[in-house]
């Protein structure tokens, strides 16, 4: 870390740090230094990057969770995940993300720090670089500390994956625990109790997909999406619609931790219906179905990979669950009572 | 040096008089609440009255009316007397569970503490969470049925449910008293984790 930078640690945001006069070059130097190598950016206008002829996926994503910095992370590692995962579940290769910020007047300068570090750490585990980047300064009470806004491009090695490719018969696999994510931050928030028990699922995926697309054939996963606001639930109900087919899961498979479920229930809420963070839904032929479990169980990420249900043939945008009683039972979409600021 | 440990919730004044469901509430568990802790230190056991203090910067903490209650230093965020003796160990605290940034899960150990006895207001959230908390740290947990209040009954009889079928034994403070007094330990609940 260079002098300069060491120097601010101590320090809060102010406005002049967004004026672009001294304290802003001061600023982004920090920025920049932080990153380290992850950062390519030249301070042009303009980020000038090789890119290989074709389709590119190109997504963005705005970052506000409260609180900014929780348990097992933070708003820089979610900011990369984030956007990376959206990617990487298209079937491209993420390369490069932009990174803009917000920062509140007031903000410590040893959080950002450990955002920047968060995010260039993420960066190098997923293998992509911040290769252009923004610092505004609001006043007090104009943000909430620091909000973040990640953009990211990719590029595809084979046909790009989407939901009209999923066909009768599927089989609909989930990745990993479900909730855990919510669960843990809203229990930092309040201070339940569950934060230290139940962590956040936050990781960049696409070293998992990788993993996945180097064991199985590429038709065997038709279409993929990162399970995050609205939870499993909006996923299978944005299939259920594109589709014009009725979803099936059965209860009793899907991945809950015990002290996610206690926690769910103390609160609530239904772990089917919270963000995630880290958590893919894969939707898969149907005799492909164990070799891509054994594909992610081989992985880090996916060791808790399961079949949660099918693509069934009857038509009609439902979602329905098979109980642990038996009794079969529709999942409704939530109409706005999600929890806020999770992502 | 007893083994067990009653932790209080919230009762203080600022807390109690937000509303007339919870000020009656906590006036018609106080004839049995106080007389179980006065047996309690009387049979030698620790009586810690975990505090809420809110911070005035913390955005998340409720206002009443815009005004912030429980601040540190004023009269309405006292232990109210009538649950308040000499030798009790007062904690503060800033969230719902105890243990949440403070150093209860430490004292608890340095006492020798390996069952804590849940009380307070409310049931479903200060009460609940510390519970949670507590058994997630390796407590035993109780929790007597008649020492614990919500402003509304049903929030208190969810919340038993709740501690009932997840983390806690639930009895009356006499059962409770009974069972010291017949000179067993409170026995430890097991939980089967599916």
């Amino acid at each position: 870390m260079h002098a300069g930078t060491e120097s601010l640690l101590d320090q809060h945001i102010v406005l002049d740090h967004g004026t672009g006069a001294r304290l802003s070059r001061e600023l982004v130097e920090f920025v920049v230094d932080v990153l380290g190598d992850v950062y390519t950016g030249e301070m042009e206008d303009s980020a000038v990057l090789p890119i290989s002829v074709g389709n590119i996926a190109m997504t963005t994503d705005s970052f506000v969770v409260d609180p900014p910095v929780f348990g097992n992370g933070d708003i820089g590692k979610i900011a990369i995940c984030g956007t990376v995962n959206d990617l990487a579940v298209v079937g491209a290769q993420p390369l490069y993300l932009t990174l803009a910020m917000i920062l509140e007047t007031g903000l410590p300068i040893g959080v950002l720090h450990r955002v920047l570090v968060s995010v260039r750490e993420t960066a190098i585990e997923a293998g992509v670089k911040i290769v252009a980047g923004d610092t505004k300064v609001v006043g007090a009470g104009e943000a909430d500390g620091i909000f973040l806004n990640t953009t990211g491009i990719g590029v595809f090695h084979e046909k790009p994956k989407r939901m009209t490719d999923v066909r009768v018969g599927d089989r609909i696999i989930v990745s990993g625990p479900i909730g855990n994510h919510t669960i843990h931050l809203l229990s930092v928030r309040e201070g339940l109790g569950f934060e230290q028990r139940v962590v956040s699922d936050c990781a960049p995926l696409n070293g998992m997909i990788d993993a996945l697309r180097s064991k199985v054939p590429a038709e065997a996963v038709r279409s993929m999406r990162d399970v995050t606001r609205g939870g499993l639930s909006a996923v299978l109900h944005e299939y259920s619609s594109a589709l014009d087919r009725t979803l099936r899961i059965e209860e009793s498979a899907l991945p809950i931790d015990h002290e996610t479920r206690m926690a769910a229930d103390m609160l609530g809420i239904d772990p089917i219906n919270a963000a995630n963070e880290g958590c893919l839904a894969l939707f898969v032929a149907a005799e492909d179905a164990d070799s891509v479990l054994e594909a992610l169980h081989s992985h880090p990420y996916g060791t808790r990979a399961v079949v949660v249900g099918e693509v069934t043939d009857r038509p009609g945008k439902a979602v329905e669950m098979l109980g642990a009683d038996g009794r079969l039972r529709e999942i409704e979409e939530l109409q706005g009572a999600e929890l806020p600021r999770l992502c | 040096m007893s083994k067990i440990a009653v932790l209080t919730n919230d009762l203080q004044a600022d807390l109690i008089n937000k509303n007339q469901e919870r000020f009656d509430a906590v006036e018609a568990a106080t004839p049995a609440f106080s007389a179980f802790l006065h047996a309690m230190r009387e049979r030698g056991h620790h009586i810690i009255h975990l505090q809420l203090i809110n911070l005035p910067d913390d955005p998340i903490a409720e206002r009443y009316d815009g005004v912030l209650p429980v601040q540190k230093g004023t009269e309405g965020a006292a232990i109210v007397p009538a649950f308040l003796a000499d030798g009790d160990i007062l904690l503060e605290k800033n969230k719902d569970s105890g243990f949440y940034e403070t150093d209860l899960h430490e004292r608890l150990q340095d006492l020798g503490v390996e069952t804590v006895v849940i009380t307070g207001m409310q049931s479903q959230i200060c009460v609940q969470t510390t519970a949670a908390d507590a058994f997630f740290r390796g407590y035993s947990v109780w929790v007597p049925s008649d020492c614990v209040v919500s402003a509304r009954e049903q929030d208190t009889v969810r919340a038993l449910e709740w501690m009932d079928g997840y983390c806690a034994n639930i009895a009356s403070s006499v059962e409770i008293i009974e069972i010291l007094d017949s000179g067993k330990d409170l026995p430890r609940k097991e939980f089967l984790v599916p």
